[in-house]
């Protein structure tokens, strides 16, 4: 839009190629770690807890391909479990984050696993180990072993990072990644099934394909 | 200090007896006091925006009713036991026969020490079963002895067929909200009335309902009587400091009322169309905001906002930084609205380091993309015409100064329309810049509100003089104003002031307030 006012660039009418979900318990740092793939940084200060959820669609480059993602950011807490099923129903991609300092957050994320199986059966999988920083300054922090995850991340078809947000140590390669894995399996289904499988490239039909066929 | 109870020693009397017709169809230039109900400045030319815009008795009614009922509290000695442990006093005084308990046992629970009981008022919320909720200061589970207090009381009276409501203790108030399936608890060392600090538990019940729906809360309590509903709430508590900070300082709270930016009505109408044509078939409700003010507000045809939703709006809005990137996608319940279901609301920033932030309610959880996209037409819509430019350019002025007024040893006001339901004010003046200052101010604003609105003896105006300040403030039918003048000023100037500033309002009434609200 050449205006001679300065008016945000969501002006587009948004295109969005896969939507990925960020699940995981309340501050294992899915927030941050979006603002840090997106904004490149890390906002230090009170911990702010997302409400509701946060879209934002992300440009990546995959070979000669540009892909969109369009990222939504969840709530942790427990209030907006009802509503979760909006933010990952038709998702390509689910990061399920939890904190590598924090047991407790491992179980919710085996919860979140569970319920993608049941319920999204073509949403692959992303284990991400969140707060890396913080055990590579303390080994004994860490309360989240790196091969068992891994064995686990096997038997359920899991790719599995350990981030930080903080130092954006893996964070690039994880989001990365996401769009390859979108980027081959969609030429899978381009070369099994001439249309694809809801591979909206329109706006309205991924949102009619992600959010109306309950 | 001296009160007017509906009879006037100041020159003009109230309006009644005013020619409705005549004003309306004048929309004098010269308003004088005795203005009705929807010709008073900044009153709406059409409909107004709001329910019941002068519903701070409406926000009050059921409290009222509730404190006529006032109990009896027995003295029993559980009771006045229970007392101390809340209020930390030796002695206990009964509200109404003034009936002292002489007893004075050490405290023997004193489960958080003086710093604690230092505040100036301790909100609680405990559900009907005892469990703590929230508390304002210090934790839920170090106060479970205290928790465990209060419902004793609560039941206590219950069972004896009274509810009981308030106690006051030297220099202490307690007051209990009964809202099944919770029970608010204020402990309040202010002067505020049992009136006033009903009217803030009752936002923060709202506060809470707005989160989970009244719905959900009934039901869960009704699978478990003790769940624990801090698990549901993680993370919202902040959302309750914040709204009882605003509740401390924010007027608009005070006067059940909105403030709006100041702009020129020819950007501001351009503004309001422009969202009027970004409409789509589940959107309620579109708001444009600046920081806390609000910048307009078009609606659904026949649907309308309540204040007290449109504040837990705001606070929920200026609470949080997370939506300050992206775009966010929530769920809210409006209480005053609907207490059974959710909203969901498409909360941005126009900029990410604007100010101006735009929300769009829907009835619709999958609306997403569809409220995405009236944004988007919007802002299209927006850089087009040089609204755009005038809106930034107001937001640096985002306020004004009382001196534009030109009414002399006046320092600070606060006006507010009944009938649009929105107020002004000018910016704090230079005496007043700290935040010490700015809520010793609303304190004293609080005092001369809960004066006018006293349950049983309610005040048409009110002169009170101290050494610090002079302060008048004045209700009629159409609206209601609060002046604050230097300790300098007189009786007759403060009274004589009201003309003159009903009259500059009226003349600035286009920039200050939404005079044409929109519907879709
Ligand atoms: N040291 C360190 N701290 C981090 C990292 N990522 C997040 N944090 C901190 O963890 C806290 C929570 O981060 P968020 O990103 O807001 O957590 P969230 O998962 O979005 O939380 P909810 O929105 O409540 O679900 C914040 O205080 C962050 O600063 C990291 O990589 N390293
Ligand atoms: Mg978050």
């Amino acid at each position: 839009m050449t205006s001679r006012l300065s008016l945000p660039v969501t002006m587009s009418a948004m295109r969005v190629d896969a939507k990925v979900v960020m699940l995981g318990k309340e501050s294992v740092g899915k927030t941050s770690l979006v603002e840090r793939y997106v904004h490149h940084r890390f906002l230090v200060g009170p911990y702010q807890n997302t409400i509701g959820a946060a879209f934002v669609a992300k440009p990546i480059q995959v070979g000669e391909k540009v892909i969109t993602l369009g990222i939504w950011d969840t709530a942790g807490s427990e209030r907006y479990e009802a509503m979760s099923r909006i933010y990952y129903r038709g998702a390509r991609a689910a990061i399920v984050c939890y904190d590598l300092t924090d047991s407790s957050s491992f179980q919710r994320a085996r919860f979140w696993v569970k319920e993608l199986q049941n319920c999204e059966e073509h949403c692959k999988i992303y284990l991400c180990g969140t707060k890396s920083d913080l055990i590579g300054g303390d080994r004994s922090l860490r309360q989240i072993d790196y091969h068992d995850t891994q064995d686990f991340a096997d038997e359920i078809g899991a790719l599995h990072f350990e981030t930080s947000s903080k130092t954006g140590n893996n964070v690039d390669e994880l989001f990365q990644r996401v769009a390859e894995d979108y980027n081959s399996t969609a030429l899978q289904y381009m070369t099994a099934e001439e249309t694809g499988v809801d591979l909206g490239q329109k706006k309205d039909s991924y949102f009619y394909s992600c959010c109306h066929n309950n | 200090m001296d009160g007017e109870a509906h009879k006037g020693t100041v020159s003009w009397e109230d309006g009644t007896l005013a020619p409705v017709d005549h004003l309306r169809s004048e929309r004098a230039d010269s308003p004088t006091p005795g203005l009705v109900e929807g010709t008073e400045p900044g009153a709406g030319q059409k409909s107004a925006m709001f329910v019941h815009a002068q519903s701070f008795e409406d926000l009050t009614a059921e409290a009222e009713d509730e404190v006529r009922r006032e109990a009896e509290l027995d003295k029993s000695g559980e009771c006045a036991e229970g007392l101390k442990v809340l209020v930390g006093e030796k002695t206990i005084e009964e509200q109404h026969n003034n009936d002292i308990t002489s007893e004075s046992r050490t405290k023997e629970e004193d489960v958080t020490g003086e710093a604690w009981r230092s505040h100036r008022k301790h909100v609680f919320v405990l559900s009907e079963a005892g469990k703590p909720i929230y508390t304002r200061y210090g934790t839920e589970e170090a106060l479970s002895s205290t928790t465990g207090v209060m419902m004793a009381l609560v039941s206590f009276v219950e069972a004896e067929k009274n509810i009981i409501r308030s106690i006051h203790a030297d220099g202490c108030k307690v007051v209990f909200l009964s809202k099944s399936p919770l029970v608010l608890v204020g402990v309040s060392r202010t002067c505020q009335s049992d009136k006033e600090l009903l009217r803030e538990l009752q936002y923060i019940y709202y506060q809470i309902v707005s989160l989970l729906t009244l719905t959900q809360l009934n039901h869960i309590f009704q699978h478990k009587q003790n769940y624990d509903l801090r698990r549901l709430l993680a993370g919202s508590e902040y959302l309750t400091d914040n709204l009882l900070h605003r509740l401390d300082r924010d007027p608009g709270l005070l006067l059940s009322a909105v403030t709006c930016l100041p702009l020129a009505s020819s950007a501001r109408d351009m503004v309001s169309s422009g969202l009027q044509a970004a409409k789509s078939k589940n959107l309620v409700f579109s708001i444009l905001l600046a920081g806390d003010r609000l910048v307009t507000l078009v609606r659904k045809k026949d649907q309308f906002l309540h204040h007290i939703d449109l504040h837990l709006v705001f606070n929920l809005v200026g609470s949080s930084s997370s939506f300050r990137e992206g775009e966010g996608w929530t769920p809210i319940c409006l209480p005053k609205f609907n207490t059974a279901g959710f909203f969901h609301a498409h909360i941005s920033y126009l900029e990410p380091a604007s100010e101006l932030c735009l929300i769009l309610v829907s009835t619709d959880r999958e609306d997403f993309f569809n409220m995405s996209d009236c944004k988007r037409r919007f802002l299209e819509r927006l850089s087009k015409r040089s609204a755009y430019q005038a809106l930034k350019e107001a937001l640096k002025c985002p306020s004004y100064s009382v001196a534009q007024v030109g009414i002399p040893e006046l320092r600070h006001f606060l006006y507010k329309s009944k009938s649009s339901g929105l107020y002004t004010s000018p910016e704090f003046p230079e005496v007043y810049q700290s935040d010490k200052e700015q809520e010793r101010l609303m304190g004293l604003y609080q005092d001369l509100h809960s004066s006018l609105h006293h349950p049983s003896r309610p005040l048409r105006s009110f002169y009170r003089c101290s050494e610090t300040e002079n302060l008048l403030a004045w209700v009629t039918s159409g609206f209601e104003l609060y002046l604050c003048f230097s300790p300098l000023g007189t009786k007759a100037l403060a009274v004589s002031a009201v003309n003159k500033l009903l009259k500059w309002i009226r003349k600035e009434e286009d920039r200050l307030f939404i005079l044409s609200p929109l519907t879709y």
